[in-house]
């Protein structure tokens, strides 16, 4: 077995005397493509709603908040998942955040929050390491879809107005009011992060 | 002759004894009226208000900004009344109207102020804890101390810890911090006084100095409450609240305003007419 192991590294290693340069970069480029292709779509496949409900964790407790609000359902049917808010869009940031994610498959393993009581006192914890990934990007994926020059605060309520305002003036970002949109705001938040 | 002059002494007499209140009865015919509503709102005492993560407009009530400024348009109020009827904030239950108008109109002599209110008090509460008066109508007034004032109108007077909220024990009322709040209060049970208090330390339904009176009735299902209270001097523009407690609700179990201001030959939300 050794030998043989041994006997295929000697011969990847060896310089080919039968395939041209050309047909192995090809092959190489054929190969490389199929690979590139098919990692992206497997981290494509982690991007969507049905990979994240496809845990309990996910689907019993926050999707459940998320599904009674506007970013699930609305007037004009543009709906926002749970990766357009919670993984960066853009390649480099997303491999980075999908990487962190992996760590939470410990959680998964060691049951950290399998039940809803467990969830529930883990909450505030989880808000708040999320509050500040999107508080540290300056809400950059909020941003994906709404901005401030989009935004025409004639039609929007006094109330918002008003408080976009203040915002701009303060050079406020979205996370820092908008916490609990699409989930439910944890008990016992900081002063500072309210 | 005889005739005559009786006719003409009891003319007099009527004269003289209704000259005292001639001035007591502003036209309100001629008087302008100014839907504010009232609304219940459930839990959100002040200690609620200035909590960020409970109230977004908490940065905007420390720039200054005052409750009507941001939840009052298009002659309504813009809250989220689901949210207010929720069981966070409306633990015991809500009423079945969330919110309803209530006319305000204001006239003014050199003596006094008189402020009218019309409106229709629904029934479907859910608190009748008041089984004497059926409904009863008030108005408070902050003076210059009590903190943003002229911003939140009664709520530096509504806290967490007083009766009827969630929790708290039945022996504190409303109460300031700082300053305080003028009140006066009409009751619709029969024969009921006018009351004429204070909100300092703790609200007191006596002792005031407002040498407020108070008329109402009812006809058909709309409620007339005129208050008479003494002129806070024209020019001047006083803040102001209201509340109702309608269907024999008790506590916090009212309709209220935010807080407006009413200008006494001056400006404000609602101008009072010279009589």
């Amino acid at each position: 077995m050794a030998g043989k192991i041994a006997g295929l590294w000697a011969a990847l290693r060896k310089p080919s005397a039968k395939y041209s340069l050309l047909g192995l970069l090809s092959l190489g480029f054929v190969a490389g493509v199929f690979f590139w292709g098919g990692f992206n779509t497997a981290m494509e496949a982690t991007n969507t709603m049905e990979f994240c409900i496809s845990c309990h964790e996910m689907r019993d407790n926050v999707y459940q908040e998320y599904k009674k609000t506007i970013h699930y359902s609305n007037r004009t049917g543009v709906r926002a998942t749970c990766s357009d808010c919670h993984v960066p869009k853009d390649w480099s940031h997303k491999i980075v955040r999908k990487i962190q994610a992996s760590a939470e498959l410990w959680g998964k393993l060691m049951g950290t929050i399998d039940t809803k009581e467990k969830f529930e006192a883990n909450r505030l914890r989880l808000a708040e390491h999320e509050w500040a990934r999107m508080k540290s990007v300056d809400s950059r994926e909020c941003r994906n879809c709404h901005s401030f020059e989009g935004m025409d605060t004639e039609r929007q309520k006094l109330r918002g107005a008003k408080m976009h305002k203040i915002a701009q003036d303060e050079k406020k970002t979205c996370i820092d009011c908008h916490k609990g949109i699409s989930h439910n705001k944890p008990k016992g938040m900081k002063e500072e992060d309210e | 002759m005889k005739k005559t002059t009786f006719t003409m002494l009891l003319l007099g007499t009527l004269l003289g004894v209704a000259a005292p209140f001639a001035h007591a009865a502003p036209d309100w015919n001629k008087v302008p009226k100014r839907d504010i509503n009232v609304f219940h709102p459930g839990v959100t005492p002040i200690e609620w208000i200035n909590k960020k993560s409970d109230h977004s407009g908490t940065a905007g009530l420390k720039k200054g900004e005052s409750c009507v400024g941001c939840h009052e348009e298009k002659g309504t109020l813009n809250f989220n009344f689901k949210r207010l009827a929720d069981k966070e904030l409306e633990p015991v239950g809500a009423p079945k109207t969330a919110m309803y108008p209530v006319a305000v109109q204001a006239a003014y002599d050199a003596a006094n102020l008189y402020i009218r209110l019309t409106f229709k008090a629904p029934a479907g509460g859910v608190d009748k804890g008041d089984k004497d008066n059926e409904v009863k109508a008030t108005v408070m007034f902050p003076d210059a101390k009590v903190s943003q004032a002229a911003q939140v109108g009664c709520w530096a007077a509504c806290h967490a810890d007083a009766r009827t909220m969630p929790g708290a024990a039945d022996k504190k009322t409303k109460y300031t911090k700082e300053g305080s709040y003028e009140l006066m209060q009409w009751k619709s049970a029969k024969g009921a006084k006018a009351v004429d208090g204070t909100v300092t330390g703790e609200r007191k339904m006596d002792g005031g100095t407002l040498g407020a009176k108070a008329e109402g009735a009812k006809a058909a299902d709309t409620y007339t409450v005129i208050f008479t209270r003494k002129n806070p001097g024209e020019g001047k523009t006083i803040p102001f609240g209201l509340a109702i407690h309608g269907d024999h609700a008790s506590g916090r179990f009212h309709h209220v305003s935010l807080g407006y201001t009413l200008g006494v030959g001056a400006d404000g939300d609602v101008k009072a007419v010279k009589q």
